[in-house]
């Protein structure tokens, strides 16, 4: 693995080298859009907003912030780093490559052989914004199954991260039992609304946030929210929510960043999923969305693609109450700005929950120094 | 005379006349279909729940016969209770019927229709177990009916979970002996593993025989692509491929749905394989988002109005993608789920749910 120069230049190098690859790349993204559109099944106005939240968060501020945040720790960082990345999400490589990259770490890539383009496209940026430090990201490709290949990308660093399915990890746990793995396996997200989220002129607010968050990359992603939370004092006053919901909050989005088009295996994932929810209580159809109105009880997962449940309970208690089963299977809890640190405090009690709390709106853009499983982005990349 | 008296007699003429050899004109099918969805919307309160959307009734998902019982009669009046294979209550569909005329009438003219529309009876060797083992296997009571309605003799070769190679070769070499075709039936777990067992015994049998194949896999046995599985068939009985069929079924269905080729080939026939839709059955692919038939050949959700569902609800949507072929429909598999559906798997485990 070449990465020598990447370990001794200066972290403000780092910083400066990874700022203006994100910038080019964005650049790269826009220009390639179709053909991502098609490696992604997302749409082009969706591929734009992934890139766009994305890489606006590869800034110099906040590279140099981790950064400073890592040294804090007084470690150091491991000497390399082999990755294998998941195919639902495109830009989740821009995390899983920047931060190690930001600590001197070189990778070796193996892409999700359902998404190649965007991968080889930041690895093709890194080394024109500077070759010597671009060297220090390989990329690797490899059938699934291709064992040999598999063995030679963890032998060949300290620790190997791995995105995907529970299935594909622990298969890969069981294949390499003495390997160091990162595991970043699968997990689902719920959002809550509280009561001052629910009233007067922060509603429309409540809604567009929740939405953007349920549609962000077609709700692909353990980030996406598959439950809201919302405080209501009936299930009518929920279900007026729910209705509005649909009319102001996905509607809306609909149009302006369309939902791709729907896998035949989603599909009948879906059509299970609307009509048990129908049976169980209430739904709303749009054209390219399902909104349930469920209860804490009855709860059952969706398919994702626009699919979610609406669940009225009577405060935050009885939300984290019902999420509580979850453990660390629950990664995230997009939360409107009021409740966000009554519901920080209360996790924090929480013996089983190990999720982070973030404002709705942003759930599927989270920060470069957001934790990962219920650890610091970090953690795994230090000795 | 009861509006379900009314309905039983109207479905068991539509089916009669389809024995008799007489056509049914879909229109009739089409309308007896929304008048016992009508009446079941009445009678069952989750369907009843389910909005029209289109021409059509509403179809009720599969997997509601997982969490909810679906029937017009009370528990107490069960005489049968089908559930589907799966590890967990959770998992298996419940079909609870009060009578099984309409299912008995169902399986029967379907199956002679396209399983034995040559012989009267003839030998059965049956890879599955025995009503007995598997009561709640809607399955083996079909199987076991087809012993009394088509076997001149039956030898089941299924028993305590395992397939007994030697029974099965025993009654294999004695029609091969008596020149007498036999028909051979089972799931395809059941024929994988007769094929992993039964390494180099190889069989002749008779003009005539046939093979009916059902079910998927389930975990059961090792997955075998569909097209190798009938090679393997064909070569260890010495069975044309046509002769080779599946039987389409569901715990949630009444009706049975047969490919097509062996009737062709017994017709003198030959046209694509496809699965031969009763015309007491509405079988239809629809689109995963509005649930509205999809044109021409275009992939869909298979949905299947199933009039012999007289009890629980005719108007089934399956998780199964199909499409249609000349006059029938090729099911192209059930659906494995996509990746965020995996989340959606561990979710349900880790809230004890699955």
């Amino acid at each position: 693995m070449t990465g020598d120069v990447l370990r001794v230049v200066s972290t403000e190098a780092r910083v400066t080298w990874l700022a203006a690859a994100a910038e080019r790349l964005l650049f790269e993204t826009l220009d390639a859009r179709e053909a991502l559109s098609k490696s992604t099944g997302l749409s082009v106005p969706m591929v734009e907003w992934g890139a766009r939240s994305t890489l606006h968060t590869i800034q110099p501020a906040a590279l140099r912030a981790l950064a400073r945040q890592v040294e804090e720790t007084g470690r150091d960082p491991i000497s390399n780093l082999s990755i294998v990345l998941a195919g639902n999400l495109f830009t989740a490589a821009v995390r899983a490559v920047v931060v190690p990259l930001l600590l001197g770490i070189p990778v070796t890539v193996r892409a999700s052989s359902r998404e190649t383009l965007f991968p080889r496209m930041l690895h093709d940026v890194l080394g024109s914004c500077d070759s010597e430090l671009g060297a220090a990201m390989r990329l690797v490709a490899f059938t699934g199954g291709d064992l040999e290949s598999e063995r030679s990308l963890f032998a060949e660093s300290e620790a190997t991260a791995v995105y995907g399915g529970d299935d594909t990890i622990a298969a890969m746990m069981r294949r390499h039992p003495d390997a160091n793995l990162i595991a970043h396996g699968h997990g689902v997200s719920a959002a809550y609304c509280g009561p001052e989220a629910l009233h007067g002129d922060r509603v429309s607010e409540t809604i567009a946030s929740l939405a953007l968050d349920v549609c962000a990359y077609d709700q692909r992603g353990c980030l996406s929210p598959q439950v809201v939370y919302v405080v209501a004092d009936s299930e009518a006053s929920a279900s007026a929510f729910a209705e509005r919901f649909a009319t102001e909050g996905m509607d809306p989005l609909a149009r302006e960043l369309p939902r791709g088009p729907l896998p035949p295996e989603v599909g009948a994932a879906q059509a299970q999923w609307r009509g048990v929810a129908e049976v169980e209580g209430a739904l709303i159809v749009g054209d390219t969305y399902g909104i349930a109105i469920g209860t804490p009880a009855t709860l059952r997962w969706s398919p994702g693609y626009r699919n979610v449940t609406i669940v009225p309970v009577h405060d935050r208690s009885e939300a984290l109450r019902a999420l509580t089963p979850l453990g660390a299977t629950l990664k995230c809890i997009g939360s409107d700005p009021a409740s966000s640190s009554a519901l920080r405090a209360e996790l924090a009690r929480s013996e089983r929950l190990t999720a982070y709390i973030c404002p709705l709106g942003s759930m599927q853009t989270p920060g470069l120094d957001a934790p990962a499983d219920g650890k610091p982005i970090w953690d795994g990349l230090l000795r | 005379m009861s509006e379900r008296a009314a309905l039983a007699i109207r479905i068991e003429t539509m089916i009669d006349a389809c024995a008799e050899g007489d056509r049914v004109d879909p229109s009739a099918r089409d309308a007896l279909i929304e008048d016992l969805a009508g009446w079941q919307a009445v009678q069952i309160a989750e369907y009843g729940r389910l909005r029209r959307r289109g021409a059509w009734p509403p179809a009720l998902p599969t997997d509601v016969f997982r969490f909810r019982r679906i029937a017009v009669h009370p528990p107490e009046r069960d005489i049968r209770v089908f559930r589907s294979s799966g590890t967990t209550s959770a998992d298996r569909s419940v079909h609870a019927y009060a009578d099984l005329s309409l299912y008995d009438l169902a399986a029967r003219v379907a199956a002679r229709h396209m399983l034995f529309p040559d012989a009267h009876r003839m030998r059965l060797v049956i890879l599955a177990p025995q009503e007995h083992e598997a009561p709640d296997s809607s399955l083996c009571y079909m199987l076991s009916r087809f012993t009394e309605w088509f076997g001149s003799t039956s030898t089941w070769v299924w028993s305590s979970g395992a397939l007994d190679l030697d029974a099965m070769t025993t009654a294999l070499r004695e029609a091969e002996d008596a020149a007498e075709p036999v028909a051979l039936i089972g799931t395809s777990f059941a024929f994988v593993h007769a094929e992993d067992g039964l390494r180099k015994r190889q069989f002749r049998l008779p003009p005539a025989s046939r093979v009916m194949q059902t079910g998927g896999y389930k975990g059961r046995s090792r997955e075998v692509d569909p097209d190798a599985l009938l090679s393997a068939i064909s070569t260890r009985y010495g069975v044309p491929t046509e002769f080779i069929i599946n039987e389409f079924g569901a715990t949630e269905l009444s009706s049975q749905m047969y490919e097509t080729t062996l009737r062709d080939a017994i017709a003198g026939t030959s046209a694509p394989r496809r699965l031969w839709v009763p015309p007491w059955v509405r079988a239809t692919p629809v689109d995963p988002d509005s649930l509205q038939p999809v044109e021409g050949g275009a992939l869909g959700l298979l949905r299947i109005d199933d009039c012999a569902n007289l009890d629980s609800v005719c108007c089934i949507q399956t998780a199964d993608l199909a499409r249609r072929l000349e006059d029938g429909i090729v099911v192209l598999g059930r659906s494995k789920g996509a990746t965020p559906r995996g989340c959606s798997l561990a979710a349900d485990e880790a809230l004890g749910t699955a």
